[in-house]
Parts: C-alpha cells; structure tokens; sequence
C-alpha cells in the first residue's frame, strides 16, 4: 500500500519508519527539510519539502484512492485540511488525523474523518487506522481465551444491527464510539460508517468479526 | 448586526473599526495577547470589544456570542485558520454569512461552501486586480468571489474598441445568468437601467453566475 | 462463545443511550442545537464549486428539513426512505430549515 504520511515529527517519523520495515511504500511530507532527520539515515521510504494540504505536492507524492493518508503534522488546522483534501478531493479511503484538541476531533469525527488523539502511544493508533487488517488488540485476557479489538465501520457495514455481528464474530460489541462520544450499544443499536467499535471476541477469531463487517472485501493496494 | 472578526492584524482593525463605525456591534478576537493588551489599553478601534482566544474552538466561539452573531469574518493571516473558523462558525453556529480571507491564492480552491464560505476575499488577488485595473483598461477583472464560488463580481473599464460603447444595457446581448450591478462614471455611480447607454471609460461592475464570464468578456471588451 | 451472547429480551429499543429526544421538525427553531427525526424523502448530489455535496430531505409528521454534508458523495446506510436522527444546529434557508455537516443515527424501519 502508499501511504503519505505529512508531518515529520516525532509520531510521523516513527509512523514512517514502521511502515518503511514492512512491505508498504511509505513518503513522508513536511514543509521543513530539517525534519527528516528524525528518519535517520537508513530510511527506506522518500521524503518530500511541501505543504501537506496542496493538491500538487499530493499528486507528485503519488496520492491515488487506494493510498492511506496519515496527517500528523502539530497542527490541529493542519490535519485537518490534509484529511478532507485527501478523502473529498483525492477519494482517499485510509485517512487519519491527529486531533490535540478532542472538542474539534468530534466535530471532525462528523466530516467522516477518523481523528486520533495526541497521546503517547499515538503512533501505534495511527498505524492501526491506517492497516486495518493488522489485528493489534486493546487487550487480552490473562487466560488467553478472549481478546477485545477495535474495529472502524466502514460503509459497507452500516445499518448492520450489533446483534448481527455479534451473532456473525461470536463476540460482544462492549463500546461505541460515535463522532467522539462513547456509548454503550444496545443489540438493536444500528452501526453506521465510521463508528468505533470495540468487541470482544474469542481470541483468535478476529477474522470473524472482520467478516462481518466486510473488512475483509477492502482492498488496501 | 452584530458581528464578529478573528484576526486583529491590520486588515481586522480597519474592518472592525469601519464597522463599529456604521453602528454595528463587533467583537474583535485574536490570539496574541500583546494585541488585544494593546487595543485594549488604547481603545481602538472605538467601541470595539476585545477578546483574547483561539477563535478556531467551539468553546471560544461560543464564548464571545457565535450563537448570535450575524456575521463571522475570518480575517487572519493564516489560511487554516480562516477555513476552520468559517467550518466551525457555519456548522456548529449557524452563522448565516461566513467571510474569510485567502492569503494564499493557491488556496482559493478551499473557499467555498466546504468550509463554510460564503465569501472568499483574497487579499492578494484584489490588490492584483486593483493593480491591474490602473494599468490595463478594457480587459476583465475578477473582484470578488461570493456565495461558495457561485457567483464572481467582476469589473470592466471601456477601452476605445469596446463593442458597447455608446449602446444601451438591454442590446448588449449580456447572458442571463449576469447582471450589471453598477456603471462608475467620473466618480460617480450610475445606477444602471434598461435603457443606460454605455460609454467609453466606464467601469461596468458585474455579477456573474455560472459559467458565462467568456460571453460577458465578449460582450463588454470584444 | 455462549459466554458473550446477550439474553434474548434483554433490550427492545434501537437508539443507544446517547441519542437526545428528537423535537418535532415543526418546533425546531433555527440556530438552536436540536435533534429531529424522520424519514429520508429525497437524496441528491448537489456539487458546488467542483467540490461534491450530498444533501438529504427529512420528513415527519410537522415538516421537512434538509442535511447538507460538504465533500461527500454517499454516506453508508443513508438511503432513500430510510428512518434518520439528525443532530446539529440548522440555518434556516427560504422556508426550511438545513443542517449542515450534521451527527446523524439510523434508526431501524
């Protein structure tokens, strides 16, 4: 997959080079060309001088509607303008945005725009969010009989009942997140595109619930 | 009306204090302390009220009467900023008209019904148009962008050859979706009519919706 | 897996916890925060400026509005005759009021 990652700070750069050690063709944009030593020097991907929100400087990073855009520059503003150009203008699927300000995420939430917000493990949410099918769970019981994982709805899936998955994935859907809120579902609560779900399932199974919400019909080149 | 500017540089100061002038109620907002300190201590614009804050938070805007207000211009320096304030005004506030400033033309694009646009003003742009009508009579000048992008003022100063001159509004054959707003002539404005005769050294300002300004050029200029 | 099934019976309602009480559209004023419901009677793309648009008109019982979302072209479950929630606060345009970029919660038929 490419992926465009603009902002070339400390998440970005550590965004990149995870990207870069795995089979993903990885460019990083930044309007300063001092922040690219924060990739070292045995970077594998390409770096770009440019402001993230420009429509040329995405065409020559080679945006197309199959790449995966992560805007985590350290400006709300910013991210926030790279993600709609990136889905409204280039039909980008995988998009993220790192929000500070979690007032503004859940109003960015409504443009359909996945947001995560600053804190320290940002980067591993980042990735998740890009590489859906990377199953990282939230957590996993001591007994190793359950895990709970985080999924994103994607359109495909909306309007399914939570009792549907549950009932496909043979787990629980325990949290909903919709447009930054969280809520405790009901099992005839409809899922819509976007939420974020966290389910409990059988370890193992993630592949279930992935089915169930047609993740698996995605394609991510 | 009441009306709130973010951004308190030079193009927010003159606004607000034009505006506070004409009796309406303006609140000026902008994130650097020094100046909100110093508009406060001196009182200018006359007035106008001050705030101190980030007007790019629902918090912020709803703190100074967004809720309210009857206009938002997003009048910084900073493009992102602009556009999210218009996002944010239009969206979570319900601000019937949203005006904002591009200080990059190679924005332009973003300024519309997007972010919540309903007029875009670049500054450079004008400033260009402006430059280019005291050096070039008879070409098509393109003013102001209003409404999202639906509809363009633009101005025409009658050069000698013009194909108008000296005939009447109605028989210049000007599309539908265009309109003469405004004939400025030796200073003053002529309020144009059906039977308006056009002459030479005119500035004819015009409103133009969809995609007609090719037509309108030929007609105004040849 | 028997662990994690719900009770059958357990809940009848659809909307989670989080939705507001919807106001009938007729009641709804502008620039206020509001929730309505109703269902979707008419769907376009409505593209400005180069820039895609799909808007929406709600009707219950009282009236109708329309929800606007900028830069997009479908929304997943938004379809025609869908029964919809939308949240947000509308301006009023001509004789109707229109959400713009709104929150929104399907509601089962």
């Amino acid at each position: 997959m490419h992926v465009i990652v603009v902002g070339c700070g400390r998440v970005g750069s550590e965004v990149a080079l995870n990207l870069a050690s795995t089979e993903h063709d990885v460019i990083v944009i930044d309007r300063k060309v001092e922040s690219f030593r924060r990739l070292g020097d045995d970077f594998k991907g390409t770096t770009m001088v440019g402001v993230g929100f420009d429509r040329d400087v995405l065409t020559e990073a080679g945006i197309t509607p199959s790449s995966a855009v992560a805007a985590v520059t350290s400006g709300d503003n910013s991210n926030i303008l790279i993600a709609r150009v990136a889905r409204e203008t280039f039909g980008v699927k995988h998009v993220v945005a790192r929000i500070y300000d979690p007032r503004r995420a859940s109003i960015y939430e409504r443009l359909g725009i996945a947001t995560v917000a600053s804190v320290a493990w940002t980067s591993a949410r980042v990735l998740r969010h890009l590489l859906a099918s990377e199953s990282t769970p939230d957590w996993i019981d001591p007994s190793a009989r359950f895990t709970i994982i985080e999924r994103r709805v994607p359109a495909a899936a909306a309007g399914m009942t939570v009792d549907h998955v549950e009932t496909s994935s043979e787990g629980r859907v325990v949290v909903l997140g919709r447009f930054g809120t969280a809520s405790i579902p009901t099992s005839g609560t409809l899922l819509q595109e976007d939420d974020v779900i966290h389910v409990v399932v059988p370890a193992e199974q993630a592949a279930l619930l992935d089915q169930a919400l047609h993740l698996t019909e995605e394609s991510h080149r | 009306m009441n009306v709130i500017i973010a951004g308190a540089g030079s193009v927010g100061r003159y606004m607000a204090g034009q505006l506070q002038n004409s009796g309406h109620d303006v609140t000026l907002i902008d994130n650097d302390s020094t100046i909100v300190a110093q508009g406060r201590a001196t009182r200018t614009p006359v007035g106008v009220t001050w705030y101190l804050g980030d007007a790019c938070e629902v918090a912020t805007l709803t703190a100074i009467g967004a809720a309210k207000a009857d206009v938002v211009a997003a009048v910084t320096g900073d493009d992102e900023d602009n556009l999210v304030v218009s996002l944010l005004s239009k969206q979570e506030f319900a601000v019937p008209r949203v005006l904002a400033r591009v200080n990059n033309p190679k924005n332009e694009w973003m300024f519309n019904d997007m972010w919540g646009v309903d007029i875009a003003v670049s500054t450079p742009h004008l400033l260009t148009a402006l430059v280019e009508e005291a050096v070039t009579v008879g070409s098509f000048v393109r003013l102001l962008s209003l409404e999202g992008g639906k509809a363009r003022l633009a101005e025409v100063t009658l050069a000698a050859g013009s194909p108008a001159i000296a005939k009447e509004l109605t028989d210049l054959g000007l599309p539908r979706e265009s309109t003469v707003v405004a004939v400025l002539r030796d200073g003053h404005v002529v309020v144009p009519r059906g039977d308006t005769v056009l002459h030479q050294g005119d500035e004819v300002l015009v409103l133009v919706t969809g995609g007609v300004e090719d037509d309108v050029r030929r007609a105004l200029v040849g | 897996m028997s662990l994690l099934r719900r009770k059958k019976g357990d809940e009848k309602s659809v909307e989670p916890d989080s939705m507001p009480v919807a106001t009938p559209i007729n009641e709804a004023t502008p620039r206020q925060q509001v929730c309505v419901c109703g269902k979707i009677t008419r769907m376009t793309a409505r593209p400005t400026a180069g820039q895609p648009a799909l808007a929406i008109l709600v009707s219950d019982a009282t009236g109708t509005v329309s929800a606007v979302w900028t830069g997009r072209r479908e929304i997943g479950g938004v379809t025609l005759g869908r029964r919809i929630a939308i949240t947000g606060v509308p301006v009023i345009r001509g004789e109707q009021l229109e959400f713009t970029n709104p929150g929104y919660t399907l509601l089962s038929r």
